[in-house]
C-alpha cells in the first residue's frame, strides 16, 4: 500500500524525479573516476572504468524507472496518446462515429431521466417502498376522496401504519413578506400527520403534529421547503415566526421542512405547506370529493389485502351516501366507484397515469437507437480494420504482440465512445429541453432540480456497454491476421465476404424498421387526432379562466359582463364572450333531465351535460349554428327559460325530429312529463368539450344565471392578435373592474388543444426523430457494404461487362445485393414492431396497432433505403471499362 | 561473468545495504557500494548500477530515507540513512538469516 502509494507520488512528480536520478548516478561515476584517477589513471581511462564498473548507466536508470512510477499507466498514456493522433489523421472516420455514439446516448440520457423521473425515482422518505396511494377511480374529479371517508380509511388502523391525506399541489398567490409584491408558490394543504407518516423531518423549527390540524380555519401556520426558504429568504433563520400570505391567508412559518424534500408529486414540487383545516371545503360533506389519501402500510399486511378490505370499505360507504332515492342512472355510475391502492414509493404523477405505457416503449425505441448506432460505429472500424490489415500484419511480424494491438485498438475504443459520451450529455441537456416543451403546463417540471446522478450513471453504464459492443469485436477481428498472408496480399486486403459487416447491416435496418413503423404509426394517430372536427375553429380564438379574490367569489356575474364589454372595445378583438365551463377541457357539469314525448326519459330521466354560455359565445368559438338561434343579450328575459342544444342530444333525445327548436325539455326529473320548460332555441354543432378522443356527449347550453350548476368562468374572445400582444391590455382592464382578479391557463384554444394531445404529438416528433436517425444509420451502414462489396467484385464485373452482360444486369445485381440485407432486416424487424405497436395501443386513437398503411409505409421506405444506398455503387458498377479494370489486374 | 565471484541472491542485496547503513550511518551510493564490495573482500559481483533499483525498493516500503547533501570530496551526492522501522527489519532479517544458514548448514554438513 505504501509503496503504491509513494509509486503514484512519484508518477506524479515524473520530470523532477528524473533530473535527481541523473544527478545521483553522475555523482557516482564521479566519485568512482575520481578515485580511479588518483590510483593514476588518465582522465579517459578513468571515465571508462567507471562506467564499466557500474554496468549499464541506460539499463540501471530503465530498471529504477520501472520500479518508482507506475509502468503500466505511462505505457496507457502512450496507447491514449497514439490513439488520439490516430483518431486525428483520421477526422471523418472520428467524427462519423463520435456523433453517431453521440446521438445514440444522448437521446437515451434524455428518456432515461424522464423515465427515470417519472417511473422508478424512489421519493426522499423513509421506506418509500411501504406508501401507497388509495385512489377513487369510476366517478368524476379521478383519484380525490371526500373528508369523511378519508377519516374511515384512517380508523384501519389493522391495515396501515399511518394514514395521511393532501390536497394535491397547486400554483398559488404567496408574498413572502406583507406588503411585498405579489408572487406565486407552489401550495400544498396537508394533514397534521403528513410529514410524520413519511418521516421527514424539519431542517429548523418544527413540522406539523395532529395538534395543527384540528378546527376548520383555526391552524394559520406553515412549514415551508427548503429551496424556498434558501432561495427567497435568503436561509434566514429569522424566518421562524414570520408572518407570510398565501393565497390571501396571513400565515406563520413554523418550521422549514428537510432538505431534498419536495412533497409526493413526480412533477409538482411542494414549497409551501399549511394545515388541510385551513381549506374552506365542506370537511363533513361526505360527496365533496378534494383530498387524495396516502397511507402507510403495515409490512404484515399485503397490498392485495388492503385492496379487498377497501373494495368492502368503498362499497358500504357508497350505499350509505347514496341511498335509492337519486335517480337510478346516476346512482349506478356512483356506486360503481372504486378505491384502486397503488404503490407510492415513486411518488404520485400525473404523468405516469396518462403516459406511463408509451414512456417505457420509447425508452426500449430509443435503446434501438443506441444499438444501431453502436451497429454503425462497429461497422465504421471493420471497414478501418479492413483498409489497415497491411499495417497490422507488419506491426506483428515487426514483434507486437495481438494483445497489445487489441489494446491499443481497444484504447481507441475508449476514446470514441468518451468522446460519444461526453457530446451525449450535452445533447441531453437540449434534449430534456425539448421534451419540457413537450409537456403541458400543467405537468410541471418532472426533472430533478439537482445533478441528476442516475441519469449520469446511467450514461456512463451505455457508454461502456456501447463500448463493448462496437469495440470488441472489431478489436478482435482486425488483429486476427496472418503476417505473412497480410503483407502479401497487397493494400487492398481482400479478405472473405463481410459476413460479420453485413449481418450489423441487416440488424440495423431491423432496428430501423422498428423506429419506423413506430414512427409511422404515431404520425398516422396524430394525423388521425388532428382531422377530428372538435365543433369549433381552434386558431385565433384566446381562452382564459378567471379566478377571483375571496370577497368577489359569490356573485361575480356583473363584473364579467363589465369585462367582457371592455375587452371587446380592445383594437384587433372582434368579439368576447364567456361560458361556464368553457369550450375545451375546462370542466363538465352535467344534471339529469327529461324531454316530454321524447322514448329516452319517458321511464327515466337522463344525464345530459351542461354549460352556461354568453350571448355570441358559438360565434366567438367558430361553432355552427345549424338551427334556430344562439342566445342574444336582447332576447333574454328570466320568465321564460331557453335553451341551446346540440346535434348529440337531438340524437339522442328527439331522433329524426325535423324542428327540435319546437321542443322543450325540464331539468325538473321527478316526473315523466317534466315540470318549469325550458324552450329549445337552437341547435349547434357538437362540440368536444371533454377531449378530442371523447365523443361528443348530449349537451345542454343556458343562458347565464338560467342553469342548475356551475364551473369556473372562462372568457373566450375572438382576435388574431398573439396572446403576448393582450397580456399588457389584459392586465389594465381587469385592474379596471376589481382588484385582485387573475387570470390563469391563458392560450389559444389550438395551443390547449394540442397540450391536450401532447403525449401524441411527443410520440409523433421523438418516434420521427428516431426513426430518421437510424434511417440515415442503415443507409449509411448499406452503403458502406453494398460499396465495398462492389469493388471487391471489381474485376468480376469487368468480366461480366466484356463477355456481354447489360448495364441493367450488372445495376440489377448491385441493386439485390443490398435490396436482400433490407429483406433480411424486414423479416426479422416487422415480427418486432408489430409487437411494439401492439405495446402501445393504448394512446392510438382511430387506427390499430396493426395499421396497414403503417406498415406498407415503413416496407416502402426501407426498400427506398436500399435501392438509394445502393444506387452510386451500382452506377459506378454500370459504368466499369472493362478493359481498364482487366489491365489493372 | 566469472564463475568464481558468486551471484547475489534475491534479497540478500538489501539486507546487506541495510546492515551496512547501520553499522556505518549515512552514506551516499557510491560509498555504500565500494562498502559492500569490501566487505565482500570482492567475492561478490556487485553491478553497482543495481544497487539504486534496490535503493529506491528500500525507501518506497520506508526502511531507508534520503536526502542530499554534500560528500567528503565536498560533493554534492544522495545520501541514505536508516530508519527506525529499518532498524526493526535488520533485526527481523538478521535473524531470518541466522536461522536460514543454520538450516542449510544441517543439510551441508558431511555425511556421517
Amino acid at each position: 500500500m505504501r509503496t503504491l502509494w509513494q509509486r503514484v507520488l512519484a508518477f506524479l512528480r515524473g520530470r523532477r524525479l528524473e533530473s535527481d536520478l541523473s544527478a545521483e548516478i553522475e555523482a557516482h561515476l564521479e566519485m568512482q573516476e575520481a578515485e580511479f584517477r588518483e590510483r593514476g589513471m588518465d582522465a579517459a581511462a578513468a571515465r571508462a572504468a567507471a562506467l564499466r564498473d557500474f554496468g549499464g548507466v541506460a539499463q540501471a536508470m530503465e530498471d529504477y524507472r520501472e520500479r518508482r512510477g507506475l509502468p503500466w499507466l505511462e505505457a496507457l498514456g502512450r496507447d491514449i496518446h497514439y490513439g488520439l493522433r490516430g483518431l486525428r489523421r483520421n477526422p471523418g472516420f472520428t467524427a462519423a462515429a463520435v456523433i453517431s455514439l453521440a446521438l445514440g446516448i444522448g437521446a437515451n440520457t434524455a428518456i432515461f431521466s424522464l423515465f427515470h423521473a417519472v417511473m422508478l425515482r424512489l421519493l426522499p422518505v423513509e421506506r418509500p417502498q411501504e406508501l401507497v396511494s388509495l385512489y377513487r377511480t369510476g366517478g368524476w374529479s379521478r383519484g380525490f376522496v371526500s373528508y369523511p371517508l378519508y377519516r374511515e380509511i384512517a380508523a384501519r388502523t389493522d391495515l396501515f401504519s399511518a394514514v395521511f391525506a393532501r390536497t394535491g399541489v397547486a400554483k398559488v398567490g404567496f408574498n413572502p413578506r406583507p406588503g411585498g409584491r405579489g408572487q406565486f408558490c407552489q401550495r400544498e394543504l396537508v394533514t397534521g400527520n403528513y410529514f410524520q407518516a413519511l418521516g421527514v423531518g424539519a431542517a429548523m423549527g418544527r413540522v406539523f403534529t395532529d395538534e395543527d390540524n384540528r378546527v376548520p380555519g383555526g391552524h394559520p401556520v406553515a412549514v415551508i421547503g427548503y429551496d424556498l426558504w434558501r432561495d427567497q429568504f435568503g436561509a434566514d433563520p429569522g424566518i421562524l415566526g414570520a408572518k407570510i400570505l398565501v393565497d390571501e391567508q396571513p400565515l406563520t412559518v413554523i418550521g422549514v421542512a428537510a432538505p431534498g424534500f419536495h412533497g409526493v408529486e413526480v412533477e409538482r414540487r411542494a414549497e409551501v405547506w399549511v394545515p388541510a383545516m385551513m381549506a374552506e371545503m365542506q370537511f363533513q360533506n361526505p360527496r365533496n370529493w378534494w383530498i387524495l389519501v396516502m397511507a402507510r402500510r403495515r409490512p404484515e399486511v399485503s397490498e392485495r389485502q388492503v385492496q379487498a378490505a377497501m373494495n368492502v370499505l368503498m362499497a358500504q360507504h357508497l350505499r350509505a351516501i347514496y341511498p335509492t332515492n337519486y335517480n337510478a342512472a346516476f346512482r349506478q355510475r356512483a356506486l360503481g366507484q372504486r378505491l384502486e391502492v397503488r404503490d407510492a414509493g415513486i411518488g404520485m404523477s400525473s404523468l405516469r397515469e396518462d403516459f406511463g405505457k408509451p414512456l417505457t416503449v420509447l425508452m426500449a425505441a430509443v435503446g434501438l437507437v443506441l444499438l444501431a448506432a453502436c451497429a454503425n460505429v462497429a461497422n465504421l472500424l471493420l471497414a478501418r480494420g479492413a483498409a489497415r490489415r497491411k499495417e497490422t500484419a507488419l506491426r506483428m511480424s515487426l514483434g507486437a504482440t495481438r494483445s497489445r494491438l487489441v489494446r491499443q485498438s481497444l484504447t481507441e475504443c475508449v476514446l470514441l465512445a468518451i468522446g460519444g459520451g461526453a457530446l451525449g450529455v450535452a445533447l441531453s441537456a437540449w434534449g430534456r429541453r425539448v421534451l419540457l416543451s413537450f409537456l403541458p403546463d400543467r405537468a410541471g417540471d418532472p426533472f430533478s432540480a439537482g445533478p441528476d446522478n442516475a441519469a449520469l450513471f446511467f450514461t456512463m453504464a451505455i457508454a461502456a456497454f456501447s463500448l463493448a459492443l462496437f469495440g470488441v469485436g472489431p478489436a478482435l477481428r482486425s488483429t486476427a491476421v496472418d503476417p505473412a498472408a497480410g503483407l502479401r496480399a497487397g493494400s487492398a486486403g481482400r479478405g472473405g465476404r463481410p459476413v460479420l459487416r453485413r449481418a450489423l447491416v441487416a440488424a440495423q435496418v431491423a432496428f430501423s424498421v422498428v423506429l419506423v413503423a413506430l414512427a409511422a404509426l404515431f404520425g398516422h394517430n396524430l394525423f388521425a387526432l388532428r382531422s377530428v372536427d372538435l365543433g369549433f375553429r381552434n386558431d385565433s380564438v384566446i381562452a382564459f379562466s378567471l379566478d377571483f379574490p375571496r370577497r368577489l367569489r359569490s356573485d361575480y356575474d356583473a363584473s364579467i359582463r363589465q369585462l367582457a364589454g371592455q375587452l371587446e372595445q380592445l383594437p384587433g378583438v372582434s368579439s368576447v364572450s364567456y361560458g361556464f365551463p368553457g369550450p375545451f377541457l375546462m370542466g363538465t357539469s352535467s344534471a339529469s333531465i327529461r324531454v316530454p314525448g321524447s322514448e329516452r326519459t319517458a321511464r327515466e330521466p337522463a344525464d345530459v351535460d351542461t354549460a352556461q354560455i354568453a350571448p355570441r359565445y358559438f360565434e366567438t368559438i367558430g361553432t355552427p349554428v345549424l338551427l334556430g338561434r344562439e342566445f342574444d343579450s336582447r332576447n333574454l328575459n328570466a320568465s321564460r327559460k331557453i335553451a341551446v342544444v346540440n346535434e348529440a342530444f337531438v340524437r339522442e333525445f328527439l331522433p329524426g325530429e325535423k324542428h327540435p327548436d319546437s321542443r322543450w325539455l325540464s331539468f325538473d326529473d321527478s316526473k315523466p312529463e317534466g315540470g318549469e320548460p325550458t324552450y329549445i332555441v337552437g341547435v349547434v354543432r357538437d362540440v368536444r368539450h371533454t377531449g378530442i378522443q371523447k365523443p361528443p356527449r348530449p349537451t345542454v347550453y343556458s343562458p347565464p344565471g338560467q342553469g342548475p350548476s356551475r364551473g369556473q368562468p372562462t372568457i373566450v374572445m375572438r382576435t388574431q392578435a398573439p396572446v403576448t400582444a393582450l397580456l399588457g391590455p389584459l392586465y389594465r382592464e381587469l385592474s379596471k373592474v376589481g382588484r385582485g382578479i387573475s387570470f390563469a391557463s391563458i392560450g389559444t384554444l389550438r395551443h390547449q388543444v394540442d397540450e391536450s394531445i401532447y403525449e401524441q404529438r411527443m410520440l409523433a416528433a421523438l418516434g420521427g426523430f428516431f426513426g430518421t436517425l437510424a434511417l440515415v444509420l442503415a443507409a449509411v451502414g448499406l452503403y458502406g457494404v453494398v460499396a465495398y462489396g462492389t469493388a471487391r467484385r471489381t474485376s468480376e464485373i469487368g468480366i461480366r461487362i466484356a463477355l456481354g452482360a447489360r448495364r441493367g444486369q450488372v445495376i440489377w445485381m448491385v441493386l439485390r445485393d443490398s435490396l436482400v440485407l433490407v429483406l433480411v432486416g424486414l423479416a426479422a424487424g416487422l415480427p418486432a414492431a408489430l409487437a411494439a405497436a401492439r405495446a402501445v395501443e393504448s394512446v392510438l386513437f382511430g387506427i390499430r396497432s396493426s395499421d396497414p398503411a403503417t406498415f406498407a409505409a415503413t416496407t416502402a421506405i426501407l426498400a427506398a433505403i436500399g435501392i438509394a444506398a445502393a444506387l452510386l455503387p451500382a452506377r459506378r458498377a454500370a459504368g466499369l471499362e472493362p478493359g481498364r479494370v482487366l489491365r489493372h489486374e | 561473468m566469472s564463475t568464481r565471484e558468486v551471484n547475489i541472491l534475491q534479497g540478500t542485496l538489501d539486507l546487506m545495504v541495510l546492515r551496512t547503513l547501520q553499522t556505518m550511518g549515512p552514506q551516499h551510493g557510491f560509498g555504500l557500494a565500494k562498502r559492500i564490495q569490501q566487505i565482500s573482500g570482492g567475492a561478490l559481483d556487485l553491478n553497482q548500477g543495481t544497487l539504486y533499483p534496490a535503493l529506491l525498493r528500500l525507501e518506497q516500503r520506508g526502511w531507508i530515507s534520503s536526502k542530499w547533501g554534500s560528500s567528503e570530496a565536498n560533493r554534492k551526492a544522495k545520501f541514505y540513512e536508516l530508519t527506525r522501522a529499518g532498524r526493526r527489519q535488520v533485526e527481523r532479517e538478521t535473524e531470518d538469516w541466522a536461522r536460514t544458514v543454520e538450516i542449510m548448514a544441517r543439510f551441508l554438513r558431511p555425511a556421517e
